[in-house]
């Protein structure tokens, strides 16, 4: 009565068996999640924006007149500036927002045919230990050298590139 | 062993069929999670806002083209855009005009505008 | 046999009963739907920012709710060529919950597959100017998008012009001219430049007793007999003007806004006898009247106020052109603001 002609059975049952669970073990451990900051979501957002901000900084608010992003590089003026910047990019409905930035100019050497660049807003003290920033620029054209610049080639009608790294505290 | 015995080879194909039904529902849900991030890093890569700014530079370029007077200030000018370009923004650029025509009652250049950062190309002709 | 049998089929069970009941686990990943909510808050964003609508022209904000259905995707830039500038009839229209509900905005604004709820938020100078929408839940797909608003431009003729607009030998008619050829001009940038067909017409009267007759000191005001319209097509071979057909008896204030004084009601533009002028009149022409009146890129608008007073009881006379003189037209500044797209 008792042969073990059945054991193929259980034979087959425990096989199968093994491998579904071999096989969800492997799914399982393969599986992602990911994090908001992998998607780079936050990032294009914050690009956008400060893409936005430095656009309309650089529209002039009437006609014929200079735009405030023009003013500020001519004046080198850093405190308009930021200030300026972070009203624009923390202005929300309800609320604040809390970026901080910095930027610097970027302009060639006609002389010496080199790129160099000058701060023009230098990063605050959540510098350290923050996410990761974003650089948006804007394209400026100068008449002359901005005011109180040292170290640039004579002054000539040159264009020059604001570089503005934008991040989240 | 004569005859292999074949009869519960169900079971195991069952158990097949269920593994394979895993591999695939992983397969979907690790394909559902890229949906938002290849969208934002699509978003990313493309450079809208880097190919209106050079645009309206250009422009501007073309608004001072008469007050620039002599040809060192404009070369120096193109020359700012084409290696800044090139350096900070890796792109290259290259941007030309023509002689200016009659469009509808106004005089016009053509401006052709060449731009490649790599990933992105933009090639235009637009009267200014 | 049969015991050997159940035996395997047991064990497959129990594994297949284990593996089943961690597939949930394997769903967990599934609950970031929220990843797609961002990427069409910024889709939005930027078809409300960024495309002033379809149609373009004529403008998509002049349909009426019989026509809604030849609105294709709302819009609220200036124009193509003016991204993140935005016009404030276009402004207006879109945040109108009147006029537009929910499928409206999931149609011609949102185009997702599922309907989501979205709230659209603007505001500017540190306030809230407008909001649709539902509450904002724990978690949403969000983008801020900074903009400037263009605001249309008034007229404003105060006792400054009586000097030039008064003489003793009036005919008691004081002319508004558009000159659409010199307002259209294509030299000034869409985001600076006067439109009547798109945006409001504005002339406002003040300081109106500076233009009254004043030999006769009992003369404390005048009578506007009506308001009329009249265009010229200064490309035909012999220009004249041609009173434009309008229903001026009638008070529409799609069309138009007549106020007189400090009367809080709205008067026809040919109001019954004539009405009595101390202080002020103030004139709206919406874009949706001045589409009406077939005008294209060379006419000329006159906006006439006729007073019909025997004697004469005001000396008021001349053409104010209404073009981009800052004297004669005030043009607001652009304005900045924030809005902000919230989808999910």
């Amino acid at each position: 009565m008792v042969n073990d002609s059945g054991q193929l059975y259980t034979m087959e049952g425990v096989a199968a068996g093994v491998i579904m669970l071999l096989t969800a073990y492997i799914v399982i451990s393969t599986t992602s999640i990911y994090t908001p900051g992998d998607t780079h979501i936050p990032d294009m957002q914050l690009e956008q924006l400060g893409s936005d901000v430095l656009a309309m900084m650089d529209t002039p608010d009437t006609n014929g007149v200079k735009s405030d992003l023009e003013k500020f590089v001519v004046g080198d003026d850093s405190a308009g500036f930021e200030g300026m910047f972070l009203g624009y990019c923390n202005a929300k409905a309800i609320g604040a927002d809390n970026l901080h930035m910095s930027a610097n100019v970027t302009y060639r050497d006609a002389s010496s045919n080199e790129i160099r660049d000058y701060p023009l807003v230098g990063p605050d003290n959540t510098w350290t230990g923050r996410e990761s920033a974003v650089r948006v620029t804007r394209w400026m054209e100068l008449e002359g050298n901005p005011s109180g610049v040292s170290g640039m080639d004579p002054s000539r009608p040159r264009v020059v590139l604001v570089e503005v790294l934008l991040w989240r505290a | 062993m004569a005859c292999m015995n074949e009869d519960g080879q169900w079971i195991v194909l069952m158990g097949l069929l269920t593994a394979l039904g895993l591999f695939f529902l992983a397969l979907i849900i690790n394909q559902s999670a890229l949906v938002g991030q290849t969208t934002a890093e699509g978003v990313l890569e493309f450079p809208k806002n880097d190919i209106r700014d050079l645009r309206s530079a250009i422009f501007d370029y073309y608004d001072s083209y008469e007050e620039l007077n002599n040809d060192l200030d404009r070369q120096r000018y193109v020359e700012d855009i084409v290696r800044i370009s090139l350096e900070r923004k890796n792109a290259v650029v290259h941007f030309e005009n023509g002689t200016p025509q009659d469009v509808s009652g106004r005089m016009l250049r053509p401006i052709t505008i060449h731009y490649n950062n790599g990933v992105t190309e933009y090639h235009e002709t637009v009267y200014y | 046999m049969s015991l050997d049998f159940l035996a395997g089929f047991t064990i497959f069970m129990l594994a297949l009963i284990m593996v089943v009941s961690m597939v949930p686990g394997l769903l967990a990943g599934l609950e970031s739907s929220g990843i797609d909510y961002d990427a069409v808050a910024y889709r939005t964003g930027v078809i409300l920012v960024e495309d002033p609508g379809w149609p373009v022209y004529p403008p998509w904000e002049m349909n009426d709710l019989a026509h809604k259905g030849e609105i294709e995707r709302i819009g609220l830039a200036v124009s193509k060529e003016t991204p993140n500038i935005l016009l404030s009839t276009k402004v207006d229209a879109f945040f109108n919950d009147s006029f537009f509900d929910r499928d409206d905005y999931r149609r011609l604004a949102i185009f997702g597959d599922i309907p989501y709820s979205y709230n659209f938020s603007l505001s500017s100078g540190g306030a809230l100017i407008e909001q649709t929408g539902d509450l904002l839940p724990p978690g949403y797909g969000y983008i801020r998008r900074v903009v400037k608003i263009k605001e249309p431009a008034v007229a404003v003729i105060n006792g400054s012009f009586a000097p030039q607009y008064t003489a003793a030998s009036s005919n008691q008619e004081f002319i508004v001219r558009l000159d659409f050829g010199q307002l259209l001009d294509p030299t000034i940038g869409p985001a600076y430049r006067i439109d009547p067909r798109t945006e409001p017409v504005n002339v406002t009267i003040t300081d109106f007793g500076e233009y009254l007759n004043m030999t006769e000191p009992s003369v404390t005001n005048a009578t506007l007999k009506s308001v009329t319209f009249w265009k010229m097509d200064p490309t035909r071979p012999i220009p004249q003007f041609t009173r434009i057909p309008f229903a001026y008896n009638i008070i529409d204030s799609n069309l138009y806004t007549l106020y007189i004084g400090g009367n809080q009601n709205p008067y026809s533009l040919r109001p019954d006898g004539g009405v009595e002028v101390s202080d002020n009149i103030s004139l709206v022409l919406k874009p949706a009247a001045t589409s009406l009146f077939t005008l294209d890129q060379n006419s000329i608008l006159d906006i006439r106020f006729n007073f019909d007073d025997d004697p004469s009881r005001t000396n008021i006379t001349g053409i104010h052109h209404y073009d981009y003189n800052q004297t004669n037209v005030t043009r607001p500044d652009l304005k900045p603001g924030v809005l902000e797209v919230a989808v999910w």
